[in-house]
């Protein structure tokens, strides 16, 4: 499969890569490739330049710091897990980054572009053959969402790994452009749209991630359900941070809504106290806050009870620790 | 707008006009004739077209070429020293680690990768990190074997 032809950039530094952003309509990032590049395999992104950010200098680095963790967006997968404060500090973290694809994409996958990367879905990531047999869904371009079967908005869902692991430790986002840097929460780069997931504005580039310190204190971890446990995308994931005296606990799945979703009233729920009927309830309640609809080869129906198995593994592996 | 990229491939430097949608490996097996590095499903799924780059296993078909300026790359080609095969493509042929032989570069340079990274790996972590090179033949069990023989020989030699 050929790519579809494009103009490739270089930028050597931050600024010129966003003065590039904001001039060309159809420029993408490149960072490690295994998302962006078999989209455009299947022509279902086509940029007219790609900009790879591989010659900006300081952009891979693992600093732990007094005020927490600082992880640049250029960092490969393999990199993040294989780091020994990381591994230490943040487990769920760790094992997050280490449950992406295979061992090649962790090597070649960044932080940043795991984070950032396209929305999934069975009509969307297919190739330009397959998806000819009906009409272009809406996120490839057309007017119908096949999934639900309307016109003008895209359910597809977002499967990336590393981001409910971040959202669980409250961690922030370093956006960089021309004009300036900003902080904000990881979760607030996700819009919930599926057709554009990500909401960073014209000309920016996420630089940097930020765990603060406090969430190096607690317990965090990540679990996942997959088709195959060597190579897929999740079908659900989920990570849980509970602070040392269990008082605040923090729950985040993946794969089961258009961007990865806190379970804010199960965690309410849950820092009261971990007993029994609590669980119960917050099993109940992810269900209310999750919006899967059949965007895999999973039905909903699956997805809303590999939510509710993976809830409790996660609190029994936390209670056995 | 073509390239020129200098590309390090087996310790040699190959100078190239390559067009930014060309991948590593269509310029592998096209414009350089290394026919080892095999193409498979072409999307990052099955492992065939694994080569290092740095030391570190890749897969071409997810890397542009002109990505791979500056990086030192290493093909199924380059692992034989002096006419004489290297210690884990010796141990594949006496395991019978092969049968059709098309995931066997990419194999060989992803364990190449995990035992220059781990000089005595577990048979977990062997079977981990080689899961993504998928083997249609299903000779799992001796590709294995013949990883964990050489991982044992370098093991004594420490």
């Amino acid at each position: 499969m050929r790519l579809p032809k494009f103009e490739y950039a270089e930028p050597k530094s931050i600024e010129e890569a966003s003065s590039i952003l904001s001039k060309e309509d159809g420029a993408k990032i490149l960072a490690g490739g295994t998302d962006l590049l078999v989209n455009m395999k299947h022509r279902v992104e086509t940029p007219a330049v790609i900009m790879s950010l591989k010659r900006i200098p300081d952009l891979s680095f693992v600093r732990p710091e007094d005020g927490g963790i600082r992880i640049g967006a250029m960092t490969s997968l393999k990199s993040v897990y294989s780091h020994p404060t990381i591994a230490e500090k943040l487990p769920g973290l760790a094992l997050a980054a280490s449950s992406v694809g295979s061992y090649h994409h962790q090597v070649m996958g960044t932080v940043g572009g795991n984070l950032c990367q396209q929305n999934r879905c069975k009509y969307f990531n297919q190739s330009r053959w397959w998806r000819s047999s009906r009409a272009l869904c809406f996120k490839a371009g057309g007017e119908l969402c096949h999934v639900v079967k309307k016109k003008n908005i895209c359910f597809s869902s977002y499967c990336g790994d590393v981001a409910p692991s971040l959202l669980v430790m409250n961690a922030k986002a370093l956006l960089e452009s021309k004009e300036g840097k900003r902080e904000v929460e990881v979760e607030s780069l996700f819009t919930g749209d599926g057709k554009s997931p990500l909401g960073l504005r014209r000309g920016e580039i996420l630089t940097e991630i930020r765990v603060p310190r406090e969430s190096q204190e607690g317990f965090s971890t990540y679990m996942k359900f997959a088709n195959r446990e060597s190579i897929d995308f999740p079908i659900v994931g989920a990570s849980l941070w509970a602070s040392p005296d269990t008082k605040t606990v923090r729950l985040a799945f993946t794969a089961v809504d258009r961007k990865p979703l806190r379970a804010r009233k199960a965690e309410e729920r849950l820092s009261g106290g971990l007993q029994k009927s609590a669980l119960e309830e917050a099993a109940r309640l992810v269900l209310e806050e999750a919006k899967p609809v059949n965007t895999s080869l999973y039905p909903a129906s699956h997805k809303r009870d590999v939510m509710g198995l993976l809830l409790e593994s996660m609190i029994t592996k936390f209670l056995g620790r | 707008m073509k390239h020129s990229v200098a590309l390090s491939v087996n310790g040699d430097t190959y100078d190239v006009l390559i067009s930014p949608n060309e991948t590593l490996l269509d310029v592998l097996r096209e414009k350089l004739g290394l026919m080892g590095t095999k193409k498979g499903c072409d999307l990052g799924a099955c492992g065939a077209c694994t080569v290092l780059v740095d030391g570190e296993a890749y897969l071409s078909c997810l890397m542009l070429a002109v990505n791979a300026a500056g990086r030192k790359i290493v093909t199924i080609e380059g692992l034989a020293q002096g006419g004489e095969l290297h210690p884990l493509q010796k141990a594949f042929i006496e395991k019978g680690g092969l049968q059709c032989g098309f995931c066997t570069p990419g194999m060989i340079l992803t364990a190449k990768a995990a035992l220059d990274e781990e000089a005595v790996p577990t048979e977990a972590s062997i079977r981990r990190k080689m899961a993504g090179n998928l083997c249609r033949c299903t000779g799992y069990k001796k590709i294995v074997e013949a990883v964990s023989s050489v991982a044992a020989l370098s093991g004594k030699e420490d």
